[in-house]
């Protein structure tokens, strides 16, 4: 064991070559995960919402979309978001924007998916009763099914978030210098160190997941207290 | 009207490559589910167990297996835990062989990057699992529990009989979903050698540098897979694995 | 490809975006995009004070020199080099590239401007000649050459590639494999490395000699001739020497050789 490369390199792994340089490392992971899991809550519940209110071809063309970002691997979103639109479309996004959307857009879906099944899941008696109390639709969603939705729900947020945390690493491909990319080049820089590295960064990620499964424990326990 | 050139597609050699990157996807998911989904309702159990000691090493279990990213864990089981093994032992299962059985018939014996895989996998899969059927089986109702003890069942009957074929059915859908997930977490086998889908449209990419049609194909093969498996839970959703209350009455 | 990219660029003119010849871009942005390695020293690598280091980056340096711009260098891996040069993300790729008839198929390469040998670190004993080889297991890094050659001339052996050098040590000496293979000009710094590298060897001999050019995107030829004339002037003016001895002269930890000069021929 070898502690002391760790130790020697920790700013690089912890915050990248920030505030020389741009930011990277833990401090990007920690942002990507952020920015992406707060989009996907919002694509997550709009989508849910969407699909149980919506009739027709628009929930069937959503539905399609949903399908779609739950079947293509995440790797290959980023992938062709990244460098198939410049070619087609001259569009140039950005490749921290890239990374975030494409998680964003993949953990909404599955979200979506999973709120959809949540009010259907509230049953047809707490509907039926919001309406016949006179409540619109909307009324009835928003006050009576969505939040009982929502507190069902709250594992699967977390379990998305964990799983969107660990999928931050997959931003190798355009290049972003998170923490499993900067390991890797000092993984590469050293050469005979792969142990160190590879624990360290398995106990990060242990560290990010862990801490906010525990804060969304203690918060779910709060909620049912009130 | 214009008439665009064609793409410069992969030749068929490389497509033969692909379709056997594809079965072996296919056989090390359908093996990876088969394995997590057995350990999970082992977990599962264990967690709700009364035994305190085993409800707490099943949470401990999940906390470090889900909770770390799965290339570690891949890793940890294809170098690690072969550098804690006697050299003799490491020689003999990386040693590529074949059993011969009767009749000059013979069967490969999987590589040890395909054990590690499948180990490291299983092992990592059947932790979220656990926690779908857990969801499943808090959403039968309770009264199910009362009405198997008032027919006299055990509580390993009331289990077997009526809490578990109706906590299956509620949490079907999202264990597809963690089966489509192990599907796709097989292409991170690639790192420790597995031949699969994402390990072959490198080795193309290596060879032809055709990036883009190579990583192109392995896309579509990836969605076709996913898809098929969805077709299939709507399959079983209509006939014998219904939503609880709908169907077969 | 070739095709595939003209109907994508013919694509790219429908969306407005016709390009007008690279090397003018170039000059009139007053930036060379170059995509290096950022985890293959001593090719490319990102140093302990984070800055990108190594001898494609010296090669780097000096074209942007001579065109008279300044360099902006892009980290890349196999999985994307082609990629970033086909999207116009970068202008030129020196990422230790191996020129092959097949891969030349799809970018222009630029005159080699290095050369190496593969090459094999085994567990002592195992590797004395070629034909041992096919009795093997050999760990290989994804996206190199190496694996394509093994897998054409010796069938028998079993290749494993793993995804970067760290690994594939890992994977020798855990005995996953018997020995691995990669350019001669990396094993010999990383045997130097091994801790307990007394119970390996080099193998005594080289399999392939091979060229790395700088890639260039098909039909840049006025970038490619531009290139060409900065890689003979470097070997012209002693520099390209200067370049290789800083990597692997006598005066670093695994000196090698310089038996490939520019404009040699392959």
């Amino acid at each position: 064991m070898n502690a002391q490369l760790i130790l020697d390199n920790l700013p690089t792994l912890l915050w990248g070559a920030y505030p020389n340089g741009p930011l990277g490392g833990l401090a990007l992971t920690l942002l990507l995960a952020s920015l992406a899991g707060l989009g996907s809550a919002l694509l997550g519940v709009a989508g849910g919402v969407a699909l149980t209110m919506w009739q027709g071809w628009p929930k069937r063309l959503l539905a399609a979309l949903v399908g779609f970002l739950r079947a293509i691997p995440v790797l290959m979103l980023i992938f062709w978001a990244y460098f198939l639109l410049p070619i087609l479309f001259g569009v140039d996004i950005p490749e921290i924007a890239t990374v975030v959307a494409a998680l964003a857009l993949i953990g909404g879906a599955y979200l979506a998916h999973g709120a959809a099944a949540g009010l259907a899941a509230v049953g047809r008696g707490q509907w039926q009763a919001g309406l016949s109390l006179g409540l619109s639709r909307w009324q009835t969603l928003r006050l009576i099914a969505l939040p009982q939705a929502l507190r069902m729900m709250l594992p699967s947020f977390v379990n998305q978030w964990v799983a969107l945390i660990k999928d931050t690493s997959l931003a190798y491909i355009v290049g972003v210098s998170e923490l499993t990319y900067v390991a890797t080049q000092l993984n590469n820089r050293t050469l005979v160190y792969p142990t160190e590295v590879f624990l360290f960064v398995g106990l990060m990620y242990f560290l990010l997941c862990s801490s906010l499964q525990l804060a969304a424990a203690h918060w779910s326990r709060r909620l049912r207290v009130a | 009207m214009l008439s665009l050139p064609p793409i410069d597609w992969l030749a068929p050699k490389y497509l033969n490559w692909m379709l056997w990157g594809v079965l072996e996807t296919l056989f090390l998911s359908l093996l990876v589910a088969l394995a997590a989904t057995v350990f999970g309702l082992l977990l599962a159990a264990l967690r709700d167990s009364r035994r305190r000691v085993l409800s707490l090493a099943a949470l401990a279990y999940q906390t470090v297996f889900r909770n770390t990213p799965l290339l570690v864990q891949l890793l940890f089981w294809y170098f690690g835990a072969s550098s804690l093994l006697p050299a003799q032992a490491v020689e003999w299962l990386n040693t590529p062989r074949a059993l011969t059985l009767a009749a000059g018939w013979t069967l490969p014996w999987p590589s040890f990057e395909f054990i590690a895989g499948l180990f490291g996998l299983s092992l990592y899969s059947a932790s979220f699992i656990a926690e779908e059927i857990r969801a499943g089986i808090r959403g039968v109702p309770f009264g199910q529990r009362q009405a198997a003890a008032a027919l006299g069942l055990s509580g390993w009957q009331a289990m077997r009989w009526v809490i578990l074929p109706q906590a299956l059915r509620i949490a079907l859908p999202p264990l597809f979903g963690q089966y489509m997930n192990v599907v796709k977490n097989t292409s991170l086998t690639m790192a420790i050698g597995v031949v699969e889908l994402s390990y072959t449209s490198r080795q193309i990419e290596t060879e032809t540098l055709k990036t883009f049609q190579a990583f192109g194909v392995a896309t579509l093969f990836y969605i076709a897979i996913i898809v098929a498996i969805e077709l299939v839970l709507q399959q079983l959703r209509q006939g014998r694995w219904a939503p609880v209350g709908v169907g077969r009455r | 490809m070739k095709r595939g990219l003209l109907f994508l660029a013919l694509l790219s003119t429908f969306a407005g975006h016709a390009y007008a010849d690279k090397l003018d871009d170039i000059k009139k942005a007053g930036v060379l995009r170059v995509a290096v390695f950022d985890s293959n020293p001593p090719f490319g690598f990102v140093d302990a004070a984070n800055k990108q280091q190594g001898l494609d980056v010296d090669y780097a340096q000096a074209i942007a020199k001579k065109l008279g711009v300044k360099l902006e260098l892009r980290s890349t891996n196999p999985a994307n080099r082609i990629p970033l040069l086909v999207s116009n993300k970068v202008d030129l790729v020196a990422a230790n590239f191996t020129i092959t008839d097949e891969r030349a198929k799809q970018l222009d390469f630029s005159t080699p401007y290095f050369a190496t040998g593969q090459q094999f670190i085994a567990k002592k004993g195992l590797l004395k000649q070629p034909a041992d080889i096919g009795k093997l297991r050999i760990g290989a890094d994804k996206g190199t050459t190496q694996e394509v050659t093994l897998r054409e001339k010796y069938p028998t052996a079993k290749v494993i590639a793993y995804d970067d050098t760290p690994l594939a040590l890992a994977a020798l000496r855990n005995g996953n494999v018997q020995a691995i293979t990669q350019d001669d000009a990396k094993l010999v710094a990383l045997l130097a490395k091994v801790p307990d590298k007394d119970k390996y060897e080099l193998a005594p001999f080289h399999l392939t000699r091979e060229y790395q050019g700088i890639g260039v995107a098909k039909g840049e030829t006025r970038l490619l001739k531009e290139v060409n004339a900065t890689l003979t002037e470097l070997e012209k003016s002693g520099q390209a020497k200067t370049i290789y001895d800083r990597w692997f002269g006598p005066t670093t930890p695994a000196p090698l050789p310089r038996t490939f000069k520019i404009g040699d021929k392959a």
